[in-house]
């Protein structure tokens, strides 16, 4: 057993709201440089839809993340003999329009211009080649299901569905749709870190951030290919690619990232997790299935006495074990079995972990009589000519939650690699609890019906509790937990800090001269 | 007073080294010239060894008294032929005399090939020296060259196309010349092609060139740095044997085939790359969507 402690991350898209204020928190923050325009680290889709950079999750032409190869895997896209073949051009990558062109507008025209006849407008420009352009694309185009005949209904998600599924869920009264944050995910067994061929994407030990070295990066972009979730970035002014850095700086001070700090809906919980290094190649390598299930049993108990002992023996700091008894990652992925990863099946083991959404609420299109309810109606008011009720109670529950308005396998094919029990699983639970609130807030359900919704999901009334309390309450400190970095310690494993004590005075990364004293 | 007086003799040792030759040449010239009038016999014989001198070093290599044509024609009784004021001005320089239209003068050119005869420095007097030194009735010729070994040979190819330098610095023939040989990968084309200069020339004639070059360039190109006996040798000799075996090397000229088949290979290799890489993802994904959006220009 070989203990190493991972930052992971949960989002419960049940609150997303969809304001992307992460984004603009983490663009204001780390990518509103040059070259760096079009980067998104952080960026809200709608799902369904093809997202940033279009079509990303379709590795038939991006040829991102792992594949099986006998017992073990190989990158789909990179390594060593592709890399060689494609090294001056590498034919998967994302072109700048499958991002987006960025642009911004000349604002000043509209303070500045002549007085004229016709009021000045700000024209778009690039911000890339400086000039005037029409603007094509963003890098929500598709935000709350805008254009969907060309964006939703090319999800990459929706192939695994048949045709008639498909329609269904683009009728006008069924459609829906939910958001999906996505940023870094930190993989346990990063393509991008391995298709490097430089060397310059490392994983962090002591906290498994993936960092790509800025002074080792030469431009290969082997990274943008073999990331699945095409979340590095090739900065086309600096020659060198970039990523999310979780906000590092941030974490090492005790803050929570950026993205994290400014969520308005509170969907977001950082936290440490123990993991089992020595599973890594066994899980990539399990049957696409099992990668879901393997990879929750990679992931240790931090109560363990023998995991805890293992850990230490590993140089896992005391503070970052306490830490992980404190997760809430852990208790939202491992002890509720609330979280699952988006596309596991493309072997990287992210260790960021989503809570599936339950909006929208099952409902179901009834045919009613109108016209007792319209003689109400005042008659300049609204009078529905048609006579359907869109309706949202229902009385079996789970019963509609295998034909709720995303189909289960829509859902199976973002979080678990196709497995729609393990997604079933868990919107029952979100189920369970929400009916276990209303029947201690209001008291309107049927009390076997939550005692049975809770046996069926193997939930006490007390962890109901637990979970609602996370869900909805949780505090600042109890969404991140942010172990202490002991960075001192970090460099310490790394070089010898006693070479420079004495010798530099103030700062010593880099020597007087070379600070220009 | 002592700054003053290193300038002087600065300015003084300074103007030394280029003064002194130029009077140099002309008092021994001068004083020739009254030896030759007041001596009589004395003095013809001085000259004459004067004359030889000059003879041996300049006119020898093309020309010869009784011996025939060479290079250039035969001298013996050119005193007689011509006028010694003409002999003087076509020494010092026959293409003016040949550019300003003298009938003489353009007739000989164009009866020994029109190669050009180097416009010798001499000066009047010295002229006549050489002429006293021709026309005194013994035959005159250049000793027979030596014929070049097999190793001059091979030394000469290489001098030719710079493989080994010249030991006095001069520039590589293949650098303006070419000869159509195996052994020669890409000459010059800025000066004539000499794959059959040495049966156009002869042995005699190859040598004189180089010797003293008549051609303007090549004259000002190996002024300081003239090519050695022995390496005349080796490249006469390496002349001789490109000329020999001009039959058997005929490098062959591609012309257009070479062009065509550089358009003919890139043009395999794009199919092949295509053919490689043909499940390459082209252009963006949204490609449809854009072309279908109204662009404002």
């Amino acid at each position: 057993m070989d203990v190493r402690s991972q930052i992971s991350m949960v989002f419960h898209l049940d609150k997303c709201i969809g304001c992307h204020t992460c984004s603009i928190a983490c663009k204001n923050i780390w990518t509103d440089r040059k070259g760096a325009e079009y980067m998104w680290w952080n960026n809200v889709e709608t799902k369904p839809g093809t997202g940033y950079p279009g079509k990303w999750e379709d590795q038939d032409i991006y040829k991102g993340g792992w594949e099986k190869d006998g017992d073990s895997i190989k990158l789909k896209g990179a390594g060593k003999p592709k890399s060689l073949t494609n090294i001056f051009h590498n034919p998967h990558m994302p072109v700048i329009d499958d991002y987006y062109e960025p642009f911004t507008y000349k604002y000043l025209d509209l303070i500045e211009s002549a007085a004229g006849d016709v009021q000045p407008t700000a024209r778009p420009i690039s911000m890339i080649t400086g000039e005037p352009m029409d603007i094509k694309m963003g890098p929500n185009w598709d935000d709350d299901l805008s254009g969907s005949p060309d964006y939703a209904r090319n999800d990459p998600n929706l192939k695994k569905l048949s045709p008639a599924e498909q329609e269904a869920m683009f009728e006008m009264e069924r459609m829906a749709f939910f958001y999906l944050p996505r940023i870094c995910n930190h993989c346990l067994n990063p393509a991008c870190v391995a298709a490097c061929p430089s060397g310059a994407i490392y994983k962090r030990g002591e906290d498994g951030v993936v960092l790509i070295n800025q002074d080792v990066c030469r431009g290969w972009r082997m990274c943008v290919t073999a990331c699945p979730y095409k979340k590095t970035y090739y900065n086309w002014s600096t020659g060198k690619s970039e990523k999310c850095i979780l906000c590092y700086p941030r974490i090492e001070t005790g803050q929570a990232p950026a993205c994290m700090h400014s969520c308005v809906g509170r969907i977001r919980y950082l936290g440490v997790m123990l993991y089992d290094a020595d599973q890594i190649e066994a899980v990539a390598s399990a049957d696409e299935v099992d990668v879901v299930r393997r990879q929750m049993e990679m992931i240790l108990d931090p109560f363990d006495p023998d995991v805890i002992a293992a850990a230490k023996a590993n140089g896992v700091a005391d503070s970052t074990i306490d830490s992980a008894q404190k997760s809430p990652t852990y208790k939202f992925v491992k002890e509720w079995n609330l979280a699952l990863p988006l596309h596991p099946e493309f072997r990287t083991l992210p260790m960021l972990f989503y809570v599936p959404p339950l909006l929208p609420v099952m409902a179901s299109v009834t045919d009613v009589d109108h016209t007792e309810q319209s003689r109400k109606i005042n008659p300049v008011g609204k009078h529905w000519p048609d006579s359907w009720l869109y309706d949202t109670t229902t009385e079996e529950l789970f019963g509609t939650i295998d034909d709720s308005r995303f189909p289960l396998e829509y859902m199976a094919s973002l979080f678990s690699a196709g497995d729609t029990t393990a997604v079933a699983d868990r919107i029952k639970k979100l189920m369970a609890v929400r009916l276990h609130r209303r029947q201690e807030t209001v008291g309107d359900v049927k009390e076997n019906t939550v005692a049975e919704a809770l046996a069926d999901t193997h939930l006490t009334p007390e962890v109901a509790d637990a979970i609602y309390y996370l869900t909805s309450l949780a505090t600042f400190d109890d969404r991140f937990v942010i172990p202490a970095a002991h960075r001192e310690q970090a460099i310490e494993m790394i070089e010898f800090t006693g070479d420079t004590k004495g010798a530099t005075g103030f700062g010593f990364m880099a020597g007087s001269a070379q600070r220009g004293a | 007073m002592d700054a003053g007086d290193a300038v002087v003799r600065a300015g003084s040792s300074t103007l030394t080294p280029s003064s002194r030759p130029r009077v140099g040449p002309i008092l021994p010239a001068v004083s020739l010239a009254l030896a030759c009038g007041l001596l009589g016999p004395v003095g013809l014989a001085a000259q004459q060894d004067d004359g030889r001198q000059h003879f041996e070093t300049l006119c020898v290599v093309c020309h010869t008294v009784g011996g025939g044509t060479l290079i250039g024609p035969d001298l013996r009784g050119v005193e007689d032929r011509r006028s010694e004021d003409w002999i003087i001005r076509f020494v010092q320089s026959s293409q003016q005399m040949v550019s300003a239209g003298d009938s003489t003068a353009v007739a000989l050119f164009e009866e020994y090939g029109s190669i050009l005869m180097p416009d010798a420095p001499l000066t009047d007097a010295e002229i006549r020296s050489v002429i006293a030194y021709t026309s005194q009735g013994e035959a005159l010729a250049a000793a027979p060259a030596p014929d070049a070994t097999a190793e001059q040979v091979v030394h000469g190819q290489d001098l030719f196309q710079g493989t080994a330098r010249f030991s006095n610095g001069g520039p590589t023939c293949g650098s303006c010349h070419d000869v159509a040989n195996d052994a020669v990968i890409g000459g010059g084309v800025l000066a004539a092609e000499l794959t059959t200069v040495f049966s156009r020339l002869g042995g005699p004639g190859v040598r004189a060139i180089l010797g003293s070059p008549p051609f303007p360039v090549m004259q000002q190109a190996y002024m300081h740095r003239p090519l050695t006996d022995d390496e005349v040798v080796s490249l006469v000799g390496f002349l001789q044997k490109a000329d020999e075996e001009q039959a058997l090397h005929q490098p062959r000229a591609y012309g257009i085939a070479l062009f065509g088949s550089g358009v003919v290979g890139a043009a395999l290799l794009m199919g092949l790359f295509s053919l490689t890489w043909r499940g390459r993802k082209r252009g963006s994904v949204n490609q449809e969507i854009f072309d279908r959006q109204i662009r404002s220009s």
